[in-house]
């Protein structure tokens, strides 16, 4: 090897090395200098975010008195690697937050799997156990403040709904807006108002010093933020009335819904069986909607909007109208009745009554009969081309009633009803039916299903003389002036005002004049009660009972439905607590307090399918 | 001759810059050791035996000690005794495979270590020294010559044997360092052209990993344009028009791939510019009688070609478990908390240092973010608490150190000290570059040790004593080792 050539391979090595390092150079002061990207995620590795939880909007009722309140509770949390390595009194810990040495042992073997994140050991901590665990120290340990649901008068499980932690859909759907841990409504009102009442949670950034200890607030707190809490809503229910409709429902099977008709504000609402809302909230939450879930009675159905029930004679309401409406009946029609509607060698049954009885009468007595002759004439009309044709033209009658679809009112969980059109017989009986194989249409029975809500807007509909406001539970949102604007709206039914006349009048003569027709029970002196009974035959027990109705009869203050599954004849069970709670709503008193206790200790028979068959 | 009885002073021709280097890169070390042993603050013991800068200090007693000791040992001996060490070192790292998990147990996935109690030692590192040792001895022998194949072989046999035990120990990130050694056989007249593909085809197998084609691209063009230009000679002459043609091409890389994104793919786009870019360097070279600038653009081609045929390669042709497999071989680690986390967090800890950082003991990201951080990652330290000048300042002390040793080699009249200078700074070099470098991500996770800054007795005190060698040989009478044979 040359020496000259031996100097050219040193030289070159020699500016490797230095290239080399030139090269390191750059990219380190590329990192350092140029690109700030680092120096922020590394402020976010040594901040440590601490979420204020902002207080959940309460709710009170039309009156003002709260049905749900927002109470303190505490979150206790654990930082792994803040705990002290000298150990900590375990027993200590435990007496103090109420927690058992098994469960604090897991939730820290948890913690060390991320040793610097947040990890929850225990929510639901009371206000006494915080200040108790706060008269110690224990490093790495910290509480967060959080709000729980309290229930002052233990009323409305459905209807308000409950609380759930947030899963993984939540969370994706939030868009940001949830993170692991929060709660979230799951049904009724809580779902319903979520955005409203659930505030926007605040931050406070803490910043470690070199130790890894919280040194203060990060920059003096400039970027905290506080929680907002969320917004207050005065529901349109009234306390005293739920109260004492789920009082008056306990033990039966059923729903009862009361609206006042000149707003669509919904009164009561009230599911039975329903839940003591406080046993959705704090740690035994768990435990007792696994219990509910089992429960055969299905106390988390809120039956008042999503069961589908034969709405039974309180349908003939609107057969009447759309009669009159269509012009094949006229108030003065009378028709016949011997002991029911006879066709072929079938009969449509009826209760014994006078005969022949007008419109009025007929919808004070209830005939079965009559109302066959007028579905009959709807359908079979001379300008349809067939009954197919007829019996969808009253499909889009009995749509506009709020039947068959949903009402649109504030609860998501709303379910439709149905309403059986030509579409469907033609796939039940391949095509070949008549207006005999759909008679029991015309007395509200057969394929017809409607939920309580649905019958209650048709007794709104009626006081109203031919239009509903959407049935709505919420009267206000602190803060806005108004609450959506499809409730401020007139929803028209398909049948003209005059027509609805008779209708009322012979709402009015059953529940008024003695021995006129099924309601006359329902009579609250000076008030003109109008109303309809219901009794639906179904096919798995004693018939349902159903009451329609509202008072007075000129400018109405409540409508309301009530439907007791097996009760029975319509003026025996859901005629009584209609009639209680009219006389509870518009005087404010009870003066019938026998009819309490008859209610109360109804007779009552479930079938099996209500009966706790499983045995352990 | 007054040194007849054996009465060499001490200090007498020892290199004080070496020296001075070595002690600044070992304190630098203790500090940033010191200041991430420093996590809990709970803990006030500042002088306990459980913490990594009192241990790393204690072994820094050991390692001076030692130095010492080498200082005091007469130069000839290393050139005497350097295949017995070689032996010696061979079978140190044999014994951690052969023993049983008691006395040889398996560490971080290695099975490379020897245990004494309580602490254990990792025998490569000084497996490193004896291999210095060895290939000194070998080339610097009278009628060695590199240029013969057999010779070859036979040095390539002295580096590989080790290089195959220590990859058998599962620890290719120490067996690696020993590729270094081509640095030191084109020193000592390996051909170019056995030494640039080898390097090039290396380094793109492992940068195709890392960079997207594009930074590989101007990265190419960078090194082809320099070092042609310095192998033609002239290089002030022609560097000016092969600088163009580099611009060139990457200007028109640019405007094909914004004009023509749409009709071509990138890997079109970076074939038409490399052959625009080849076109105008022939014409080039043609004109002016450049012969090399063939080989070169030879060279280039190939690259361009190799780095998507090993990314397909390697994409489609592979199982999943065999590239794990390669990519375990080649020493790249796989990454528990998936996206790069590892290396990201010493980015995040490095970029937070800023200019002047954020001063001894008060870095937040390297104690409680970056992982190995008294260890692989001590470098995060020096960035995140001394900041860029902190790191221009250590880098330019490894750089010093390399390039002195390097000057010192050169300097000696006997091969023998040449070429173990050489080798010690080409091991440095390696150490260097790729443990720096893959703390700020330009190379993959590998995990070998920063010299002298990085926590661990057995890699301190293997590179004290290499060092202290290579000193002690320069400090030797120009002409005493060969004479006393």
């Amino acid at each position: 090897m040359s020496n000259n050539d031996a100097h050219t391979r040193q030289v070159i090595l020699r500016s490797i090395v230095i290239g080399i390092f030139l090269i390191i150079a750059c990219k380190v002061g590329y990192i350092q200098i140029i690109d700030t990207k680092y120096k922020r995620m590394a402020a976010s590795n040594v901040l440590r975010y601490e979420v204020q939880y902002a207080p959940r909007g309460e709710v009170v009722d039309r009156n003002g008195e709260f049905i749900v309140q927002s109470k303190e509770c505490y979150d206790l949390m654990v930082v792994w690697r803040d705990i002290s390595k000298q150990g900590f009194d375990t027993m200590r810990l435990c007496s103090a937050a109420d927690i058992t040495k098994e469960k604090l042992v897991r939730e820290l073997k948890n913690a060390r799997m991320t040793p610097r994140a947040p990890h929850l050991i225990k929510n639901y901590v009371s206000q006494e156990a915080k200040l108790r665990f706060e008269e110690h120290s224990f490093p790495g340990f910290y509480t967060i403040k959080r709000t729980v649901r309290q229930y002052p008068r233990k009323i409305g499980g459905n209807l308000l709904g409950n609380l759930g932690e947030v899963n993984d859909n939540d969370i994706k759907r939030g868009g940001g807006e949830y993170k692991m841990g929060d709660y979230i409504g799951r049904s009724g009102l809580e779902r319903a108002y979520e955005k409203y009442l659930r505030g926007k949670d605040g931050v406070k950034i803490l910043e470690r010093d070199a130790h890894g200890a919280i040194k203060a607030s990060y920059m003096d707190g400039m970027f905290d933020t506080l929680p907002i809490p969320g917004k207050k809503i005065t529901s349109t229910i009234d306390v005293r009335l739920q109260a004492f409709a789920e009082e008056l429902m306990a033990g039966k099977i059923g729903a009862v819904v009361a609206i006042e008709p000149a707003t669509g504000e919904i009164l009561v609402m009230a599911s039975s069986p329903t839940f003591d809302p406080d046993d959705m909230v704090g740690s035994d939450r768990g435990n007792n909607y696994m219990r509910m879930l089992n429960d055969p009675k299905k106390p988390m159905f809120n039956r008042a909007v999503q069961a589908k029930y034969p709405p039974g004679s309180t349908f003939k309401l609107v057969q009447g109208l759309v009669g009159l409406q269509e012009g094949v009946l006229t108030p003065a029609n009378a028709y016949p009745c011997h002991g029911g509607y006879h066709y072929g060698s079938k009969k449509m049954g009826c209760h014994p009554h006078a005969s022949p009885l007008d419109l009025r009468n007929a919808v004070a007595q209830s005939c079965n009969a009559y109302f066959c002759y007028v579905f009959r004439d709807i359908i079979e009309a001379r300008k349809f081309t067939d009954v197919k044709e007829g019996l969808d033209k009253w499909v889009e009658y009995v749509k506009s009633f709020g039947y068959g679809r949903k009402l649109d009112s504030d609860f998501l969980d709303e379910q439709k009803g149905y309403v059986p059109d030509a579409a469907f017989y033609n796939r039940v009986y391949r095509g070949s039916w008549n207006s005999y194989t759909v008679l029991s249409l015309s007395i509200g029975q057969g394929e017809l299903g409607c939920t309580p809500l649905q019958m209650a807007n048709l007794a709104a509909i009626v006081a109203n003389r031919g239009y509903y406001y959407i049935p709505h539970i919420v009267k206000a949102i602190e803060g806005q002036d108004s609450i959506d604007r499809r409730f401020y709206e007139k929803q028209y039914a398909m049948v003209d005002s005059k027509h609805f006349e008779p209708i009322v009048e012979g709402m009015w003569k059953g529940a008024n004049i003695p021995g006129a027709g099924t309601s006359y029970r329902a009579y609250l002196p000076g008030w003109d009660v109008c109303g309809k009974t219901g009794t639906a035959q179904n096919p798995i027990g004693r018939d349902h009972s159903t009451f329609l109705s509202f008072a007075p009869k000129d400018n109405p203050k409540i409508a309301i439905s009530v439907y007791v599954e097996h009760g029975g004849f319509g003026a025996s069970a859901a005629l009584p607590i209609a009639s209680l709670l009219e006389e509870m709503y518009l005087t404010d008193t009870i003066t019938r307090p026998q009819l309490v206790e008859q209610v109360k200790n109804l007779p009552y028979y479930l079938p099996a399918r209500y009966q706790n068959v499983k045995k352990k | 001759m007054s040194r007849k009885n054996n009465q060499i002073p001490l200090f007498e021709g020892v290199d004080r810059v070496a020296i001075i280097l070595y002690l600044l890169l070992v304190l630098s070390g203790l500090t940033c050791i010191t200041s991430v042993s420093f996590e809990d603050a709970t803990i006030t013991d500042f002088f306990s035996f459980s913490r990594f800068h009192i241990k790393q200090a204690v072994w820094a007693c050991i390692a001076a000690v030692m130095a010492l000791c080498i200082l005091l040992l007469d130069s000839r001996y290393y050139h005497m005794y350097a295949y017995y060490a070689y032996a010696v070192g061979v079978l140190l790292i044999t014994g951690t495979i052969i023993l049983p998990e008691a006395l040889a147990p398996t560490l971080n996935g290695a099975k490379a270590w020897y245990s004494f109690g309580s602490f254990v030692v990792q025998p490569v590192e000084f497996t490193k020294i004896t291999v210095a040792l060895a290939v000194a001895r070998l080339m610097s022998n009278y009628n060695y010559s590199i240029k013969r194949l057999g010779d070859l072989i036979h040095v390539g046999f002295i580096i590989l044997l080790p290089l195959t035990i220590i990859i058998l120990q599962n620890d290719t990130g120490s067996g690696v360092v020993l590729c270094s050694f081509i640095f030191v056989l084109y020193r000592e007249g390996l051909n170019k052209w056995i030494c640039i593909p080898a390097i090039l085809v290396a380094a793109l197998f492992i940068f195709s990993f890392l960079f997207t084609p594009l930074f590989l691209l101007m990265i190419l063009i960078l090194i082809f344009t320099f070092s042609n230009a310095m192998m033609i000679g002239q290089w002030k002459v022609h560097i000016i028009f092969l600088a163009t043609i580099a611009l060139c091409s990457f200007l028109l890389h640019t405007a094909t791939s914004w004009f023509c994104a749409e009709a071509l793919s990138g890997y079109a786009c970076l074939v038409i510019t490399v052959i625009a870019a080849a076109v105008f360097a022939a014409i080039y070279a043609l004109r002016k009688n450049i012969a090399q600038i063939f080989l070169s653009l030879g060279l280039f081609l190939g690259s361009m070609l190799f780095v998507p045929t090993a990314d397909k390669i390697f994409e489609s042709v592979l199982q999943p478990h065999q590239k794990l497999r390669i990519l375990s071989f080649l020493g790249i680690m796989s990454d528990p908390k998936g996206a790069d986390y590892n290396v990201n967090q010493a980015k995040i800890a490095i970029g937070s240092g800023g200019l002047l950082g954020k001063g001894f003991m008060q870095g937040t990201q390297n104690k409680y973010f970056v992982p190995e951080k008294e260890t692989d990652f001590i470098f995060c330290t020096v960035g995140e608490e001394w900041g860029f000048l902190g790191v221009l300042f250590v880098l330019g002390l490894l750089c010093a150190l390399i390039l002195r040793l390097m000057k010192m080699g050169e300097r000696q009249e006997e091969p023998f000290g040449r070429i173990y200078s050489y080798c010690v700074a080409s091991i440095l070099l390696f150490h260097a570059l790729v443990n720096i470098g893959m703390t700020v991500g330009l190379m993959p996770v590998m995990g070998i040790p920063l010299p002298f800054l990085s926590y661990g007795g057995s890699s301190l005190v293997a590179f004290t004593i290499l060092v202290f060698i290579a000193i002690r040989l320069d400090a030797s009478p120009r002409n005493g080792l060969m004479r006393m044979r």
